[in-house]
């Protein structure tokens, strides 16, 4: 007994070292981020490693509202990740009750080709959806953009959302039916009521993954216009120059909404997770 | 817990109703049918996106790949060509050898990491929940940050981890992070390390937090050592969380072209070439749309393994 509460001790304390060294390792980046964008030029291009501005600034974000699309960009952003999650929520609500809930010929077939289909990596689908968008006339459109997201967030947020539909008690929607209800009112007042939880994780993980994503933002999208801000930032450098200051406010600016969003849905985000819900 | 939770048991209204099918056939047949109508009517929109934007897409990859197809022009069918020609370029095979390192160090590293951070945070300690937080932090920042991120941190002139080392003397010379042979791929895995090792220790410590209290204290009681009762309570436990993230995480690793075509763009030499980015650089690069599809598509039998075993666990409703 009196080994185990030994190990027991010299574990806790091993653990905390290695606590304190991850968290170097996980924030030293993320704050060399932030602190860079608050230096002047002179500081960011010298030959120190200084932790704290000598003279703090917020020139690169002036800078950054002042010379750069960095709005239009954000506002791109907004709009496709906010597209992407109204028609994924509506689209896994319709398509997952339907999964959940109703005996149809081709049931399992459909579940399973859902699974396949958030499976296939977009590395695989870039070239021919190039191919389609540009016979469609939807390059350089927000719409787009929002369909090319609608491959993986659809799938997605059916697959989750079926799942959770499926343990929302039975009886709750025959009462409803009993009482005249149609099934789609069922839907709408019995089980959304009851799903709020797998909603917002739908609805985080839609808009996040569309916030971050790169490969068809950059292959579908040319224009400043219609230009996110994830590929917007890459514009930053001008001919191999990097412009550090700017870019890394830029870059902390637009890690917040998902950083933020995280944050509140924290709890719920791992229940996601759990389900393979992210691309890392 | 991992898929457990969301798979619940199959179809529990399925017996009640087929006893009243046969009970009242004919006014049910109608009812039936009404039913496979609204069913398919809900799905419409999901099925749309699965067929265009997925299934076609594919298939017309496949069938790219068997053209000599460029932007802008039309394709002529040349059949295996694509593939022969990749099969005798020597970066091709390069990066084929790059993208196996890549990928199962990368997942390594974060698997030993993860179950690391994991095991730590599953400690009992004042404010664990404000370092999870904080240790969960990199999943949350897009990946093109991350990289553009870290670029900085490499940079030679300026970059943190040269100005840190000159400054505590820990080495007289600036360092070529990304562009020496020898230090790039490492460098890029790091990065890659950085940010998924996130998705990691969430899940694993999801499964760590779902194991009853009970079952080591009666490993304890039985005399098993702390080691024991890690391989014999805790990682049998986690065997399913292990498998499911490690397959799904080794495909989105192998696939995402980011970190390269940030940090490095495949080089020095070829050094950080891997598939995804290969096929990226073949198809809007080169503007070879045809071989694009044909490199992007050549490592897809292996992901095909992952995804089949990955469809049957996700959907299985209960595990074990």
């Amino acid at each position: 007994m009196r080994s185990i509460t030994g190990t027991r001790r010299l574990l806790k304390w091993v653990g905390n070292a290695l606590l304190v060294m991850m968290l170097v390792w996980t924030l030293v980046p993320f704050y060399w981020m932030v602190v860079t964008s608050l230096k002047k030029d002179k500081e960011i291009y010298g030959f120190e490693a200084t932790l704290v501005p000598r003279q703090p600034t917020l020139a690169n974000y002036t800078r950054l509202f002042a010379t750069t699309p960095f709005v239009k960009y954000v506002r791109n952003s907004t709009i496709i990740a906010l597209g992407t999650t109204v028609f994924s929520l509506v689209f896994g609500c319709l398509g997952a009750y339907a999964l959940a809930r109703l005996r149809f010929p081709g049931r399992g077939l459909i579940a399973r080709g859902l699974v396949v289909t958030y499976l296939v990596p977009p590395s695989l689908l870039f070239i021919p959806l190039f191919a389609v968008m540009s016979t469609l006339a939807l390059i350089d459109t927000h719409q787009g953009l929002i369909l090319a997201y609608l491959s993986f967030s659809v799938p997605f947020a059916t697959w989750l959302l079926m799942g959770y539909f499926r343990s929302v008690p039975v009886e709750l929607e025959e009462a409803a039916l009993v009482d005249g209800c149609t099934r789609f009112g069922s839907l709408v007042r019995v089980i959304l009521p009851m799903s709020l939880p797998a909603l917002a994780v739908v609805a985080f993980f839609a808009f996040t993954q569309s916030w971050n994503e790169f490969l068809y933002a950059n292959v579908f999208v040319n224009s400043v216009e219609v230009r996110t801000i994830t590929t917007g930032l890459t514009l930053f450098v001008v001919e191999d120059v990097f412009f550090w200051g700017p870019m890394m406010g830029a870059s902390f600016l637009s890690t917040l909404p998902p950083l933020i969003l995280y944050l509140i849905f924290q709890r719920w985000v791992v229940k996601g997770l759990t389900l393979g819900g992210v691309k890392g | 817990m991992a898929i457990r939770a969301e798979a619940p048991g199959a179809d529990r209204t399925e017996t009640v109703s087929v006893g009243s099918a046969q009970a009242r056939p004919r006014r049910l047949s109608r009812a039936l049918r009404q039913e496979v109508r609204l069913a398919y009517v809900l799905l419409t929109p999901t099925l749309l996106v699965i067929l265009f934007l997925v299934a076609y897409p594919f298939w017309s990859a496949v069938y790219l790949s068997l053209q000599n197809k460029m932007v802008g022009a039309p394709g002529r069918f040349i059949g295996l060509a694509n593939y022969l020609e990749l099969f005798r370029d020597e970066v091709f095979l390069r990066t084929a050898w790059n993208s196996v390192v890549y990928t199962v160090v990368a997942v390594a590293l974060k698997f030993v990491l993860g179950l690391t951070m994991a095991l730590i945070l599953d400690q009992e300690r004042r404010y664990n929940n404000f370092f999870r937080t904080l240790l969960f932090v990199p999943w949350a920042v897009p990946i093109v940050i991350v990289s553009l991120n870290w670029r900085w941190i490499f940079d030679d002139l300026s970059g943190f981890l040269n100005n840190f080392l000159i400054t505590f003397h820990l080495s007289s010379n600036i360092i070529s992070w990304l562009s020496d042979p020898a230090l790039a791929m490492g460098c890029v895995i790091a990065v890659v390390v950085w940010a998924g090792t996130p998705l990691y220790s969430m899940t694993f410590l999801a499964g760590l937090q779902a194991i009853p209290k009970e079952l080591y204290e009666a490993a304890e009681i039985d005399g098993a050592s702390v080691i024991q009762q890690f391989f014999y309570v805790t990682v049998p436990r986690l065997r399913t969380i292990f498998l499911t993230t490690v397959m799904l995480s080794t495909i989105w690793t192998a696939t995402n072209l980011q970190f390269v075509l940030i940090l490095t763009r495949g080089g020095p030499a070829s050094r950080t070439e891997i598939f995804p980015h290969l096929a990226y650089m073949t198809a809007l690069g080169a503007r070879r749309l045809g071989m694009g599809a044909a490199v992007s598509l050549v490592f897809f039998p292996v992901l095909v393994v992952l995804i089949v075993i990955l469809t049957r666990r996700m959907l299985r409703p209960t595990d074990e």
